[in-house]
């Protein structure tokens, strides 16, 4: 794997986890295959540590701060979608280019896939969250939406 | 550790689903960095980690001989 891919997937993770084992973990990246499994290993085992390490119980707050809200899974599960789905988009650049293809292949249905089963995540957080911290919910909305505007960019600019 | 682990179990292990592994490890005090080479850090398993090893594997052990036998009678 690229240096810089492994360096910029290891920023996925939480901070303490970064700087705990975040050296000899990108060192451990640019000896592994840049393979799309690694990359979902890497960035499913990022969302993990977030889950594990950043659960603060906000629904018993009566004032949520945003770092709590944007940790639930609910709001942490669409954006990683998202980012995964944006991953699929350039790795299939990197590997097939710019040109459309006849058929669509594994990475145009893993895109789909990722994109389409965030909604009802969003929709649950929006359900949950908005009668509850309704500003928090529009930012943390507002942020899950421009993840999603990023990973639809390039499948619309380039006309896939 | 990613080739020795295929090797033993034949399955191979992501990168992030290892240093999963060994955080929870090192979090039960079970390994322990060692001093970093280069890049890299070996860990090594403690006295507590060898413990507990033991006796997992003393239970895998007998599972296994065990349904092995039952097999036998099958």
């Amino acid at each position: 794997m690229k240096e810089r891919v492994a360096h910029w997937i290891t920023r996925l993770y939480p901070r303490l986890w970064r700087d705990r084992y975040g050296e000899e973990f990108e060192e451990l990246l640019t000896v592994q295959p840049g393979s799309l499994r690694n990359i979902f290993n890497v960035v499913w085992s990022a969302f993990r540590e977030h889950i594990a390490h950043g659960t603060v119980a906000a629904e018993n707050q009566l004032c949520p701060r945003f770092g709590s809200v944007v940790r639930m899974p609910s709001a942490a599960i669409p954006m990683m979608m998202s980012l995964s789905a944006f991953i699929v988009v350039l790795v299939h650049l990197a590997a097939s280019g710019i040109a459309r293809q006849a058929d669509e292949g594994a990475a145009a249905h893993i895109w789909q896939m990722l994109m389409a089963g965030q909604i009802p995540v969003l929709l649950f957080f929006a359900i949950k969250w908005l009668p509850k911290a309704p500003r928090l919910a529009l930012v943390v909305l507002a942020l899950q939406a421009a993840a999603i505007g990023a990973s639809m960019a390039p499948v619309f600019l380039l006309k896939w | 550790m990613i080739d020795d682990i295929e090797s033993l179990c034949g399955s191979r292990l992501g990168p992030g689903t290892l240093y999963g592994a060994i955080a929870r490890l090192e979090e039960q005090g079970w390994i322990e960095p060692l001093p970093p080479e280069d890049r890299r850090r070996p860990y090594r398993i403690t006295t507590e980690g060898v413990a507990v090893l033991q006796t997992k594997l003393a239970t895998l052990q007998r599972f296994a001989k065990t349904g092995l036998k039952r097999l036998e009678a099958l």
